[in-house]
């Protein structure tokens, strides 16, 4: 997985920071997995950093976001208890393409903003105007994020290993917070999953999966996908 | 607000007819992840007004016209339901609903993160299913609950309240019938951690004391407000 | 409403779904999803409903005005539904003048409830030739997880059975409550994966291909037909929903007159 990236001063969420617990033995230690809402005040930011959905005000650490804080080491953050998927370098998506020109295709990350595919970086080799044989409206891809600008402009690959069309199996979603409890500690949730329903399942990092096997084991994968997000949810209700 | 001052709204003892003090607030109940399509919901009832705000977003902001490279744009819409009030609303286009729609925008651009978002579209929907008076307090409110719900980074959740004055006293939170005979209407958008403004409009008469008097009330009515929704933010947990 | 992408992947799994006789959320072909209706939830409307279909939620409020009834039929009031589906339903709908899927929506309904002859117009005349009160039926979506046109049927009927002619307010006599004579129930049937289901989810509905709503009135008379989107049927696939339709509708209709 890639280096933590940076966008605009702020330590982005990743799926190695937002584990489920946090093992860190700080000062704030009492303070763990405390809920906190935007806002709120976390304390002084003196011998802190800010991390993902922290804001430091006048010295003191605020919550930007509805979540659990968490400290490690220095730092303090929030695990969102929602998020929407942000694409950053090196993730692993699987993508929808919506649209086509002669030379690009643009595809559907699950992201604020669709993403293009050109055709140098495309799975095979297309002649100008050819793009439509080779990847149509509505087929779904196992791509790399190879760019995201600061504007949002972002740009996908198909070149690498295992990154290709998908053509069969189902696609199921969760919310990309999630991702980190659904593989579990070392991969463990995972790998006792694809034991147990017998499918082949690969996990892209915008929250969609791909569920290859008989129906019987696409159920069980997604039951499991559907209590976890039930269980996910249990945090704010009625007052 | 047309000032009928000889209807009596406040008795002897200085309660208003539906039993409250002068500073309090009608009974308030949140809930959130009441749209379950949506990111982000909230469902507020203040008295008998009730919104239902979903929040939908960060997505790609369709149309192209309409993206800005260095933020994300907020597209609020509050609209009134047809059954929302005694006579019905018609559907349909409203200059009062798109000034609404404005200003709660304008509040709320000024909490939430947009520049983390760059040519993206956080789309608010605030859905007035029953009237009572105050409908855009509750809306811009509990819009903020439903952005927290989503996920949506901003510095602070927003507080609206508004006070008015009735029969020469100035009272907070008006209910319809203190409404209809209200002299003045003091709304304002409160960020509570901070006790900043990003909200405020007003109509009517007010005296520079009784103005002193109806914007301290919304400052304690809001903290009061504020407390609910972290409540309701945070389910019971803590 | 923009046109939202279908996944290819998506259609093949539906179909390949439906060949085992199995669906999305685990259901059997005719089951619907759990089903709450309640009454009298809206405070300023004269009648109202909420349903609550597994994640589908609507709202119905029942509101009253005084008409000049047409010269034509001086002795008629008037019943008109109107259906809106605003941007709170989900990401897909957006919001402006209503889009030909929302009309399509409030006409199905309308047509149900007046076909059913349910409410008798001639009993909302006040003055012949001056004054009728005109009913009026307000559908409004609130989260769209598929087949809004059922529960904005479930709701509308058991709104207006749940409303109360507000005399008074505009001074003329007592407050009466609405007569309803009957209780048209709405079943809608989508073709997902080449066979019909009953209550398709939103991802069926976006997967799938045509749909059919049929309303059926007390006696199991047939009240209103439509067929939407692109495909085609056989008569026997017909026959066959028309059965379960029969079922279906008397079990609700004991829900909304429970």
């Amino acid at each position: 997985m890639a280096a933590s990236t940076v966008m605009k001063g702020w330590p982005v969420a990743r799926l190695d920071t937002m584990s489920r617990e946090s093992s860190a033995d700080g000062p704030r230690d009492s303070r763990r997995a405390l809920v906190v809402v935007p806002g709120e005040d976390l304390g002084v930011s003196e011998g802190y950093e800010a991390g993902h959905g922290v804001l430091v005000v006048d010295g003191r650490l605020r919550s930007t976001k509805q979540g659990r804080m968490n400290t490690k080491g220095s730092t303090v953050s929030v695990e969102p208890l929602h998020t929407t998927y942000m694409p950053r370098p090196g993730d692993l998506v699987i993508g929808h393409i919506e649209g086509c020109t002669n030379n690009i295709w643009f595809v559907d990350i699950g992201a604020p903003f669709n993403s293009i595919l050109p055709m140098s970086l495309g799975p095979a080799k297309v002649e100008f105007g050819g793009t439509r044989k080779i990847l149509d409206i509505g087929d779904s891809i196992l791509c790399r994020v190879q760019e995201v600008e600061e504007t949002h402009q972002s740009v996908v690959t198909m070149k690498g290993l295992g990154l290709r069309k998908i053509k069969s199996g189902a696609l199921d979603e969760v919310d990309p917070h999630l991702l980190g409890r659904l593989i579990g500690k070392g991969g463990n949730f995972l790998r006792d999953l694809k034991l147990e329903s017998e499918c082949r399942i690969v996990v892209a990092e915008n929250g969609r999966l791909w569920i290859d096997g008989d129906l019987d084991g696409i159920f069980k994968v997604r039951n499991c996908l559907k209590e976890l997000s039930l269980e996910a949810r249990q945090v704010g209700g009625v007052n | 607000m047309g000032g009928y001052g000889d209807v009596q709204m406040i008795d002897d003892d200085g309660l208003r007819m539906d039993g409250r003090k002068p500073g309090d607030v009608r009974p308030i109940t949140i809930e959130t992840g009441v749209v379950p399509v949506a990111d982000g919901s909230c469902r507020m009832t203040w008295g008998t007004n009730e919104a239902i705000v979903a929040v939908y977003g960060p997505m790609e902001a369709h149309p192209r016209k309409i993206q800005r490279q260095d933020r994300a744009v907020l597209d609020v819409t509050y609209n009134m339901a047809p059954f929302s009030t005694t006579d019905r609303m018609r559907p349909g286009f409203n200059r009062r609903s798109r000034e609404i729609s404005k200003v709660t925008a304008d509040a709320l651009e000024s909490v939430v993160l947009l520049e983390l978002y760059p040519r993206s579209k956080i789309r608010i929907s605030i859905e007035i299913v029953s009237a009572e008076a105050g409908t855009r307090c509750v809306g811009l409110t509990a819009a903020s609950v439903a952005l927290a719900d989503a996920g949506i980074p901003m510095t602070d959740l927003v507080v609206s309240v508004a006070s008015g004055k009735i029969n020469d006293v100035v009272v907070c939170d008006l209910n319809k019938e203190e409404d209809n005979y209200g002299e003045a209407d003091l709304p304002m958008g409160v960020l509570p951690n901070s006790g900043e403004l990003v909200f405020l409009q007003m109509d009517g008469d007010l005296s520079p004391d009784e103005f002193k008097q109806a914007w301290d009330y919304n400052m304690d009515a809001a903290m009061e407000v504020h407390k609910l929704m972290v409540d309701a933010l945070k389910g019971g947990e803590n | 409403m923009a046109a939202p992408l279908v996944p290819k992947l998506l259609r093949a799994h539906l179909s390949d779904l439906a060949s085992n006789d199995a669906r999305l959320d685990d259901r059997g072909q005719w089951d619907g999803r759990e089903t709450k209706l309640e009454i009298g939830v809206l405070p300023r409307a004269e009648g109202s409903a909420r349903v609550t279909m597994g994640n589908t939620i609507v709202l119905a409020g029942v509101k009253f005005q005084i008409m000049t009834p047409y010269p034509d039929r001086p002795n008629q009031g008037g019943l008109m539904c109107s259906c809106e589906v605003r941007s709170i339903a989900g990401r897909h709908w957006e919001n402006g003048p209503p889009s030909p899927q929302s009309i399509e929506l409030g006409r199905v309904v309308d047509r149900g409830i007046r076909e059913s002859g349910c409410i008798d117009v001639d009993d909302l005349c006040i003055i012949p030739g001056e004054k009728a009160w005109q009913v009026i039926l307000d559908l409004h979506a609130i989260s769209d997880d598929g087949n809004l046109f059922d529960a904005f049927a479930l709701a509308g009927i058991a709104a207006l059975r749940n409303a109360t002619i507000p005399a008074e307010r505009f001074e003329i006599g007592e407050d009466t409550p609405l007569k309803v004579s009957k209780t048209p129930i709405m079943c809608s049937y989508h073709k997902v994966g080449g066979r019909f289901v009953y209550d398709a989810s939103y991802r069926e509905e976006l997967g799938g291909d045509e749909r059919i709503h049929i309303t059926l009135g007390d006696d199991d008379h047939v009240h209103s037909l439509q067929k939407g989107l692109k495909g085609i049927f056989t008569a026997d696939e017909f026959a066959e929903i028309m059965e379960h339709a029969k079922s279906r509708c008397s079990e609700l209709r004991d829900m909304v007159n429970g």
